[in-house]
């Protein structure tokens, strides 16, 4: 006979019945049997998984071990510092901070205490220090950005200049061009507190960063003249004052959008340009309903005095009533 | 306890009662350490019928064994039988290929496939498929024929098919205790085995299981099993017959047939009687001793003539010196051995456990179960075998976890 086997018809056989059954087809005995089948599964994929894990943690101990490296390794100093950073610290910095010795080895260092020193500064958010063999160490680091200035007196010294962040963190600034810091606001209103030796984050910095933020994105010829940023009513109104360098006093309030504020600051701006009637207050923080208020214009050397210009600035201000703004799309005005 | 010390669960859902044993092999020899036993329920037949009732007793039974052997077992060998099982038989040859005409392992295993190709009807799955001794060039071989030269192979499959809803019924009823299936046995095979020696299955033997709801039968020829098949008539139709003859309750019936039935007419006398409880109680009856005997008697009749129908050609006196050989808990009626003897024309006896079975066991009624149980000790000498070819660290953990 020489038929082929493989056009053999397929017969089926009682194994290809499945055998699962539905829960609610088993017995009680048989619904417990099961979970324990599970649960024998699930012990023992722990086992396994905690036994990975001991022999990790096992090979990275022994990987960190000075007694387990070659007597080579152990004896090389340290030759180079590298610095991986986001921010504007330099190397300089790091060998001040860091302070190693010069006849330090690699293997003899405490990247633990080395850590503590980098995050000492406040200037640092994060830190991470590996060694890199045969000689070299790479310190990476993520810096904090300012979003504010403000005048404390940190220790027994005289008061200087911290920059803010925007998670409240006060610093020194450190490797900063004096040209940018010029550009930050000064922070008001605020009350410090001491955790040991440092400042305590300064609550509502969050708040402060996103309305500085958008201004100067949205709105950078605003923000240039924005000098001073009170938070003396964030607490209990949920409202930042901004002081301007020419005198304005600007009410932000928390609960709305900060572009829409901005942009019908920009409006107001733009409609007020007359110099013989300056804007001195604006309150952005009542919705649509924005109450102004205009001064007179302070003398300008050269310039002819005010009332010569507009004989009704000469008059007293009287109080102007609030008016309406129509509300203002803000994606699609900006 | 060695790490080659395994359990095995042999589980018999019958008409009558679901047995369940475990044993614990060495790897050398079988202990049966646990026994449970349950009057069944919802299996009519063979085939189960309520699946609620039917769990209910096979994972009784299965409980006590495991708390009998203080064990868990995670898969059993299960007892097939019922009157959907039928066989067929079906036989291939080949021209030997080698140009020396030695026989290869390839010769070997495509006249096996061909033997074994055939068409089922529909909704039908086969349950075994027992191998007959190879032929080559018309010459018996009983064992491997690889390495012989000839020109002719030839074997033939005895294939026992059954029908996939009531199989699936089974295996289900199993699964409900989260146990696996691990083999399907026919209920006669596995008997038939316990109660025949090599040497009568070498020269031809009749066994035949008559349980309550069916009688399984497998017919030995040349060490091997020929035929089987199973009738849907057993120990259970006797009750019945004097049910409706006596008019009587099914367990009034069984009372009296277990006590005064028998395969073949005794008494002489229509007078004498018997009592049905025999205890003076009130309401207690007497029945003519003859009566019951006619019933009795006809129906084992009747029962032997439908098995030796259903073998036809295939079974003679003389290609069966062995005789016929009788287990079951319907072999336990008196004198139906001397009726097999006559139905069959040729010697009949009443099966026996083997000597290292254990008193409590040697009921007929348990044979079933033992063969079972021996099947499965074989299954696991040969999957033993072939873990030590292919064993390994990581084929053991898979298994560890696929058995879950």
């Amino acid at each position: 006979m020489s038929k082929d086997t493989h056009s053999l018809p397929d017969t089926r056989t009682w194994r290809e019945i499945p055998q699962q059954v539905r829960p609610r087809a088993m017995s009680h005995e048989g619904r417990r049997r099961m979970a324990m089948g599970v649960m024998r599964v699930a012990f023992g994929a722990a086992v396994i998984a905690g036994v990975s894990w001991g022999a990790w943690e096992m090979v990275g101990v022994l990987r960190e071990n000075p007694d387990a490296m070659p007597e080579a390794a152990k004896s090389d100093r340290v030759r180079s510092l590298v610095l991986v950073t986001d921010g504007v610290l330099d190397k300089n910095w790091l060998a001040k901070t860091l302070s190693i010795a010069p006849d330090a080895t690699l293997m003899g260092l405490d990247l633990n205490q080395l850590r503590l020193r980098v995050l000492a500064d406040a200037q640092v958010g994060s830190a991470a220090i590996t060694r890199n063999f045969p000689d070299a160490l790479t310190v990476r680091i993520s810096e904090r950005s300012p979003v504010a200035r403000m005048m404390a007196q940190a220790d027994d010294s005289q008061p200087r200049m911290l920059l803010v962040a925007r998670d409240g963190i006060a610093f020194p600034g450190t490797g900063f061009d004096p040209a940018m810091i010029e550009t930050l606001p000064w922070i008001d209103g605020i009350r410090l507190s001491r955790v040991g030796k440092a400042i305590a984050p300064i609550e509502g910095m969050k708040s402060v960063s996103d309305l500085l933020g958008a201004a100067k994105l949205e709105a950078e010829n605003l923000y240039r003249t924005w000098k001073v940023i009170s938070l003396a009513h964030l607490s209990t109104d949920g409202e930042i004052e901004v002081h301007t360098r020419d005198g304005m006093k600007i009410t932000f309030g928390t609960k709305e959008d900060y572009l829409r504020q901005i942009a019908r600051l920009d409006l107001l701006v733009d409609d007020s340009s007359d110099p013989t009637r300056p804007l001195r207050e604006v309150n952005l923080a009542l919705g649509s309903q924005v109450p102004v208020s205009y001064g007179k214009a302070a003398p300008t050397i050269g310039a002819p005095p005010v009332s010569t210009l507009n004989p009704r600035a000469a008059r007293p201000q009287a109080p102007m009533p609030a008016f309406s703004i129509p509300r203002i799309d803000t994606h699609s005005e900006l | 306890m060695s790490s080659k010390t395994t359990f095995i669960g042999a589980v018999e859902i019958g008409t009558s009662k679901v047995t369940a044993l475990i044993g614990e092999y060495t790897g050398r020899e079988i202990a049966i350490i646990g026994c449970g036993e349950c009057s069944s329920r919802g299996v009519i037949k063979g085939s189960v019928v309520d699946y609620r009732a039917a769990t209910e007793c096979t994972h009784n039974a299965l409980e006590l064994a495991e708390r009998d052997a203080n064990e868990r077992i995670d898969h059993v060998f299960l007892a097939q039988t019922g009157g959907h099982l039928e066989g067929f038989y079906n036989e291939a040859s080949l021209n030997v290929k080698a140009a020396d005409n030695m026989i290869d392992m390839d010769d070997i295993r495509r006249v096996c496939d061909l033997a074994k190709a055939k068409e089922l009807p529909l909704g039908r799955m086969v349950v075994h498929n027992i191998r007959r001794p190879f032929r080559v060039d018309g010459r018996l071989v009983p064992t491997s024929p690889e390495n012989l030269v000839g020109q002719k192979l030839e074997v033939g499959y005895w294939t026992v098919h059954g029908q996939e809803q009531r199989l699936a019924d089974n295996i289900h009823v199993i699964r409900g205790f989260n146990l696996e299936v691990r083999e399907l046995v026919l209920s006669s095979l596995a008997s038939g085995h316990m109660v025949t020696s090599m040497e009568e299955r070498q020269n031809g033997v009749l066994a035949i299981d008559i349980g309550a709801g069916t009688t399984d039968y497998v017919l030995y020829r040349n060490g091997a099993p020929h035929a089987t098949g199973v009738a849907a008539v057993g120990g259970g139709h006797f009750t019945n017959d004097i049910s409706i003859g006596l008019r009587l309750t099914e367990s009034q019936a069984e009372k009296l047939k277990l006590r005064f039935g028998r395969a073949s007419v005794q008494s002489r006398d229509k007078n004498e009687k018997v009592w049905l409880d025999g205890n003076f109680s009130i309401g207690d009856r007497q029945f003519s001793r003859q009566a019951i005997e006619n019933i009795t008697a006809a129906r084992a009749w009747e029962l032997l003539e439908v098995v030796k129908k259903k073998l036809g050609t295939s079974f003679s006196p003389d290609s069966c010196p062995g005789g016929v050989v009788l287990t079951g808990g319907g072999a336990k009626l008196p004198a139906i051995s001397e009726c097999a003897s006559k139905v069959f024309g040729t010697s009949a006896r009443l099966g026996e456990a083997p000597s290292w079975v254990n008193e409590n066991l040697r009921d007929p009624g348990y044979h079933t179960a033992l063969g079972i149980l021996y099947y499965g000790v074989s299954a696991q000498g040969d999957r033993s075998a072939g873990a030590r070819r292919k064993g390994g660290f990581f084929r053991n953990v898979t298994r560890l976890f696929a058995s879950t």
